[in-house]
C-alpha cells in the first residue's frame, strides 16, 4: 500500500485533507475495498481510544446497512448537484421577475398613451391644468411648474381650442377670401408668416392664429 | 482545507449514485452513532437496530442534504429522532407493560442474543480493545500524544501543532504513523482487517 495514499487517508479521516484531494480520494475509497477496510479500522482505533463502552467494534452494523442500501435504488437520478438547481431556479426567478416588470411597464406606457388625450382622469387633469395656465400666460414657460407642484415630464397636449391645424392651402384661401377687408400691412405680415412657417408642422397653428388676429 | 470537505466529498458521490461512498460514511460513524443511541436505549442490540434504521433513513434523505451543516450533525439529528420514536413506540407496546423486571432482563439478553454474531462480537470487541490499548502504550510519546489529542480531545491538526509546538505537517505525519502502528497490530491478529464482518471469521 502506498504510504502517501495512506497518509492522505488518515488526514481525510480527520477532515484535514484539502477538498480537491478529498474528491479524488473519495472516488478511490468508495471502490477500493482494501482502502475501505483500513478506513474502517481507523474508526475502530478512534472508538477504542475514546473508550466507547458497550459499543461493538466489529463491522456487523456496517455490513447490515450496506446490505440494506444495496436493495435501495441509487440516488443518482434524484440528487445530482443540489446547489445547482437552486441557483438555476433563483436565476430563473430573477429573469421571470424582470420579464413581468418589463411587461407591466410596457402595458402601462400603452395604457397611458391611450388615456392621455381624453384628459378625463385625475392625473391627466392635474398635469394638464397648470400647463394650460402657464401656456396661456407665457407660451415658452411651459417647463417651469408652479411652486409646490411636482415637475412633470409629460409633454402637454395642445389645448382643445388651439388644436386646429389648418392645411396651408386652406389658410391661403382664407387670406384671399378676406383680402378685401384686411389692411395691406396685415396681408404683408400674413404672407411673411406663410413664408417662414413649416407646412404640416405643429408650428403652423401659430401663423393661423396670427392670421386670424391680423385679419380681424 | 474546507471544514467537513471529507464527508462532503463522500456525500456528493452518494448523491450521484455511488453506494460505496455511503459505506465509507457508515464505517466512519457507526460507533459514534451507536454510542449516541445508547443514551436512549440500554440494550446494545436495540441501539444497533436504531442506528441501522437511522443510517437507512439518512441514505433515503440524502437528496435533500445540501451541505448547509456538517454531515455528522445532520446524521446526529436523524439518529436522535429515530431513537426517540423507537422509545415512544416501545413504551406504547402492550407487551412491554406486562414485563416484570426479571422477564425484562431476560428480554434484554434475548435482544443481545438475537444477532447470532453478537457473542463473538462481544469477545472480539474486548480483544480489539486490548490490542489497540497495548499498541497505544507501545507508541513513542510524540505519536501517542498526537493521536490521543486528536481522537480523545478532538483537536484539529492546527491546535495539536500549537500544543506540541511543531508544524502542522509533522502532526499529520505523527497521527498517520500512530494509526499505522496500531493498525499493523490489528492486521497481524485478524489477518484481513476489521473493515468487513465476514473477514472477522
Amino acid at each position: 500500500m502506498n504510504e502517501e495514499l495512506d497518509s492522505q487517508l488518515s488526514a481525510m479521516f480527520d477532515d484535514e485533507l484539502p477538498a480537491a484531494e478529498c474528491e479524488l480520494l473519495a472516488r478511490r475509497l468508495s471502490r477500493d475495498e482494501q482502502l475501505k477496510a483500513r478506513w474502517g479500522r481507523y474508526a475502530v482505533i478512534g472508538a477504542t481510544i475514546r473508550a466507547e463502552r458497550g459499543v461493538p467494534l466489529n463491522a456487523a452494523l456496517a455490513r447490515k446497512v450496506n446490505a440494506a442500501i444495496l436493495a435501495e435504488p441509487a440516488l443518482g437520478a434524484v440528487a445530482t448537484p443540489q446547489r445547482a438547481p437552486i441557483s438555476a431556479w433563483r436565476w430563473r426567478k430573477g429573469v421571470a421577475g424582470l420579464a413581468v416588470a418589463a411587461g407591466v411597464a410596457t402595458v402601462s406606457i400603452f395604457w397611458l398613451r391611450g388615456q392621455t388625450p381624453l384628459a378625463t382622469g385625475p392625473v391627466a387633469a392635474r398635469v394638464a391644468a397648470p400647463v394650460q395656465q402657464v401656456l396661456a400666460a407665457t407660451p415658452v414657460a411651459a417647463s417651469s411648474a408652479p411652486a409646490g407642484q411636482a415637475d412633470s415630464y409629460v409633454v402637454p397636449r395642445t389645448p382643445a381650442g388651439r388644436s386646429v391645424v389648418v392645411p396651408i392651402t386652406e389658410l391661403a384661401n382664407y387670406v384671399v377670401a378676406h383680402s378685401a377687408v384686411s389692411s395691406p400691412v396685415a396681408r404683408r405680415n400674413l404672407l411673411s408668416a406663410f413664408m417662414t412657417s413649416d407646412p404640416g408642422a405643429a408650428g403652423t397653428e401659430e401663423p393661423l392664429e396670427a392670421a386670424r388676429s391680423n385679419a380681424q | 482545507m474546507g471544514a467537513d470537505a471529507s464527508d462532503l466529498s463522500l456525500v456528493r458521490r452518494v448523491q450521484r449514485g455511488d453506494k460505496g461512498a455511503f459505506d465509507a460514511l457508515v464505517l466512519k460513524y457507526q460507533h459514534k452513532l451507536v454510542k449516541l443511541v445508547m443514551r436512549y436505549v440500554r440494550n446494545p442490540a436495540e441501539a444497533e437496530d436504531i442506528a441501522q434504521e437511522a443510517f437507512i433513513k439518512a441514505y433515503r434523505a440524502l437528496p435533500q442534504f445540501r451541505g448547509d451543516s456538517a454531515f455528522y450533525t445532520w446524521l446526529y439529528r436523524i439518529a436522535i429522532n429515530t431513537a426517540k420514536n423507537a422509545v415512544v413506540s416501545r413504551d406504547r407496546s402492550p407487551v412491554e407493560y406486562d414485563l416484570d423486571r426479571k422477564s425484562e432482563e431476560s428480554n434484554d439478553m434475548q435482544g443481545r442474543m438475537k444477532d447470532s454474531e453478537t457473542p463473538e462480537a462481544l469477545v472480539l470487541t474486548d480483544e480489539i480493545r486490548s490490542i489497540v490499548n497495548t499498541a497505544i502504550d507501545a507508541l513513542p510519546e510524540d505519536l501517542r500524544t498526537a493521536i490521543v489529542l486528536r481522537e480523545l480531545d478532538g483537536l484539529s491538526y492546527e491546535e495539536i501543532a500549537a500544543a506540541m509546538d511543531c508544524p502542522v505537517g509533522t502532526v499529520r505525519s505523527r497521527i498517520f504513523r500512530a494509526r499505522e502502528a496500531i493498525d499493523q497490530r490489528l492486521r497481524e491478529v485478524f489477518e484481513g482487517g476489521l473493515g468487513r464482518a465476514e473477514e472477522l471469521g
